[in-house]
């Protein structure tokens, strides 16, 4: 009796309670990587955290600032390395702004094409992650088999699996040819089948949307304040996407596609559950440009021939500065480089969509439950590739 | 078994024993989930459907490296990570393995020349029993570092005393 | 509005040390006063036909005269972009070690400034008055130097972890190996780092780096690798 007693009594009162620093990686299955976040903890609720970043901090910049031009493309393969034909296509067009050169048309089509089937297999990847973050295994193996195909087919074009170095300023390294196409368009019918599939084993399962709805809600206004962009932006209800609002690519402009924004369907307006959503709804709209890219992809050169010939000698833009945005799966990829006139520039700064990205988890933590946070990071789908560069 | 290792000379007995812990010790690797990088992708895409590397009784991957045989580095290690994974490699269990994914973990990699801040190959900071070279390599590349581990654990002598060879010095340099 | 729209709106902000918009770059620019960088960006950020609610990158960029910072801003709302930039010049004989410039954050008036602010302190060694939260983001503490500078010399050394290709690896090292903290730097100057300004955030957990106990980076190739 006295032990229910004491049980149904505020039984807080005399407890003594101390708050627990509890650190979070950097070998943690949860942080994507190599992020480490130190939280303080009051029992089980976040009271105050800190990011560590840097463990995967690879020089890129100081590379950047020492070698060529065409020699940094591979460097920015693996900055993002879960989307590099849009880190390629990102620094292809800052060289191309600075030495005032286009590619030409049916290299354009191709970038779109290749950028778009590397956002799907991205956003695979943060699907079938965030499902082991939340203690579902299945949807990781679904993801793997259709990035597979998608491995498969960048790979008979570009020659690697993950880090293509196709893209490249002035065009593409190769050419695409109709049986490609056809491969691609075969996928994209397979991959609309396979796409409800996902939301059958992770969209719509009650346990999900438990452990997602309302949880790590980010306000439109924090998210631009701290220069949020890309899937995480969208889920809080800005409709911006770089490819609509400044077509960088011509099939941009010509495509027609929609811009998933977060509705809030099962919680608030950008929590977790958007952001997951916006992702899924993407892939869906990739396929659909991927479809008008194979339909209207016009014949001629996939490389601007006043480029081939400076391939011969490194290139050696006139003094000046360029930045280039590009809507990456992650969000909008800047690349800002100054040149001087010399081989390699004097500065090469990225502007990683991760990095900025990251930099809200600080503020969405405190007050949610640990939990919650392995929800929260992954929804964030950072690479630390990216973040730390 | 650590305290029987290298006690008892070689014998009959002592070699039967050998063969059957090993094959015990080889078809059972518990790898532990760590990404750093790069390959931590194709790493994962190893365990997944399509290349199962549960085939080879490795496809269980631990959270911890108490519980685990078996730390893959998959990516740059740098100096403020390599302190993080010589303090996981020495938390791991006796026998341990170690295999070196990719070319940074190699030697440095794309990142040998200009990187200030990164370590040139994480044998330079714990012993290293495979490297498997590439950038990233395939995932055959890996399964294949896999098999070779596997062959390599199974040849491994448990009680028997083993010279001082480098590689033994290697092996129990964790207790120096 | 284009740059120059923005430029004359920025003029007749009635703010002080705005210089000419710069058209010949790709991107057009306006130089302002470190002074004057704070009000600038709030006006940028505050005025409805400006309403730059974003900043995309704070760059700090090396140049043989000077340090200069650009930052670049866009509004959503207006679908345009601009670039405000400061310019630190280069006192006499001011290097890596030595000259560590200093203009004001903007941390307050964008919260995306704080973690490029850190980045920008801890990669090229410039100082930004009144952050919050001045510590070093990608390296680690215990790092001297910052290594975006263009006289920066590669360590061979953090702690014990080798940083070289030809470094003996850590378990062959002998039981009377010491860590290289004693050799002096090849240039023979002492290494002078500011002290970090006081943080309003306390360390997350860990101890502030003892910076005298630090190894020195005695380094011997220099950029040529």
């Amino acid at each position: 009796m006295e032990a229910l007693e004491m049980f149904t009594s505020d039984r807080n009162a005399d407890v003594y309670t101390e708050e627990l620093k509890l650190n979070l990686g950097p070998q943690h299955p949860s942080t994507h990587g190599v992020l480490r976040v130190e939280l303080a903890m009051d029992g089980e609720i976040i009271t105050d955290s800190w990011c560590d970043i840097g463990y995967l901090h690879r020089c890129a910049e100081k590379i950047g600032e020492n070698v060529t031009y065409l020699q940094f493309t591979p460097y920015t393969d693996r900055m993002d390395y879960l989307a590099s034909m849009n880190n390629n296509l990102a620094w292809s067009l800052t060289v191309e702004k600075l030495l005032d050169v286009e590619a030409p048309e049916r290299a354009q089509w191709i970038r779109a094409l290749v950028a778009e089937l590397n956002r799907i297999a991205s956003h695979l990847i943060a699907f079938g992650t965030y499902g082991i973050d939340l203690g579902a295994n299945t949807p990781f193996f679904y993801a793997f088999r259709e990035r597979e195909s998608i491995m498969q087919l960048l790979e008979k074009i570009s020659g690697a699996r993950m880090l293509y170095n196709f893209i490249r300023p002035g065009g593409v390294a190769n050419d695409i040819d109709d049986a490609w196409m056809d491969e691609v368009s075969a996928f994209c019918d397979d991959f609309e089948k396979r796409w409800v599939e996902y939301n059958t084993l992770l969209t719509d399962n009650f346990v999900f949307i438990q452990r997602t709805a309302n949880i790590g809600i980010l306000t439109k206004e924090l998210a631009l304040s701290n220069g949020c962009t890309g899937p995480v932006l969208r889920a809080s209800g800005v409709k911006w996407d770089l490819r609509r609002d400044v077509p960088y690519l011509e099939p941009y402009d010509e495509c027609e596609f929609d811009i998933p924004v977060g509705e809030g369907t099962h919680g608030t307006l950008g929590d977790c559950w958007d952001r997951y959503w916006v992702r899924m709804r993407e892939m869906i709209e990739s396929v659909r440009i991927i479809r008008q890219c194979i339909e209207k992809i016009p014949p001629g050169a996939h490389m601007e021939k006043s480029m081939v010939k400076m391939y011969k000698t490194p290139l050696k833009p006139p003094p000046g500065e360029a930045y280039v945005r590009c809507e990456n799966p992650r969000g909008e990829l800047g690349f800002y480089v100054v040149s001087e006139g010399g081989n390699s520039p004097i500065r090469c700064r990225t502007r990683a969509p991760s990095f900025c990205n990251l930099s809200v988890l600080d503020k969405l933590l405190p007050g949610t439950m640990l939990g919650d946070a392995v929800a929260t990071i992954g929804s964030l789908d950072i690479v630390l590739g990216e973040v730390d560069r | 078994m650590g305290i029987l290792n290298n006690t008892l000379p070689s014998n009959t007995v002592t070699d039967a024993v050998d063969g059957v812990i090993g094959w015990g010790r080889k078809s059972s690797i518990w790898p532990m989930t760590f990404g750093i990088a790069c390959c931590a992708i194709e790493m994962m895409a190893v365990y997944a459907a399509t290349f199962d590397l549960d085939r080879f009784g490795a496809g269980v991957p631990r959270a911890t490296p108490r519980q685990s045989d078996l730390i893959i580095v998959p990516g740059t290690v740098n100096a403020k990570m390599a302190v993080r994974v010589k303090r996981l490699y020495d938390q791991m269990a006796e026998p341990r393995y170690v295999i070196a994914m990719g070319a940074c973990v190699c030697g440095g990699g794309p990142y040998v020349k200009w990187g200030y801040n990164t370590v040139k190959g994480v044998h330079k900071i714990i012993p290293v029993d495979i490297f498997v070279p590439g950038c990233p390599p395939r995932p055959e590349a890996l399964m294949d570092g896999i098999l070779k581990l596997r062959d390599k654990i199974g040849m491994n002598d448990v009680f028997r005393r083993q010279k001082e060879t480098a590689e033994s010095m290697n092996r129990s340099y964790g207790h120096l | 509005m284009n740059e120059a729209g923005l430029h004359a709106k920025l003029g007749a902000a009635g703010i002080d040390g705005i210089g000419e918009l710069d058209t010949s770059a790709k991107d057009p620019f306006v130089v302002v006063e470190a002074d004057a960088l704070v009000a600038v960006m709030t006006f940028l950020r505050d005025d409805p036909d400006c309403a730059m609610e974003m900043l995309h990158l704070v760059t700090a960029t090396e140049r043989e005269a000077c340090i200069e910072l650009a930052y670049h801003l866009c509004s959503y709302q207006h679908h345009h972009s601009f670039v405000v930039k400061v310019i630190c010049p280069r006192p006499e004989g001011g290097n890596h070690d030595t000259w560590h410039p200093e203009v004001p954050s903007v941390a307050g008036v964008f919260d995306a400034a704080d973690w490029h602010e850190r980045e920008q302190w801890d990669l090229l060694g410039v100082v930004f008055a009144g952050h919050p939260d001045p510590r070093r983001i990608l390296l680690p503490e215990e790092w001297i130097g910052h290594p975006l500078r263009k006289d920066f010399v590669y360590p061979s050394f953090l702690g014990d972890v080798p940083l070289e290709l030809d470094a003996t690896p850590m378990y062959e090292r002998g039981p009377d190996w010491t860590p290289p903290s004693s050799e002096p730097r090849p240039a023979g100057e002492p290494l002078i780092q500011p002290p970090s300004p006081p943080s309003d955030r306390p360390h997350a957990g860990g101890q502030a780096p003892a910076k005298d106990e630090a190894p020195a980076d005695a380094a011997d190739t220099g950029k040529e690798g």
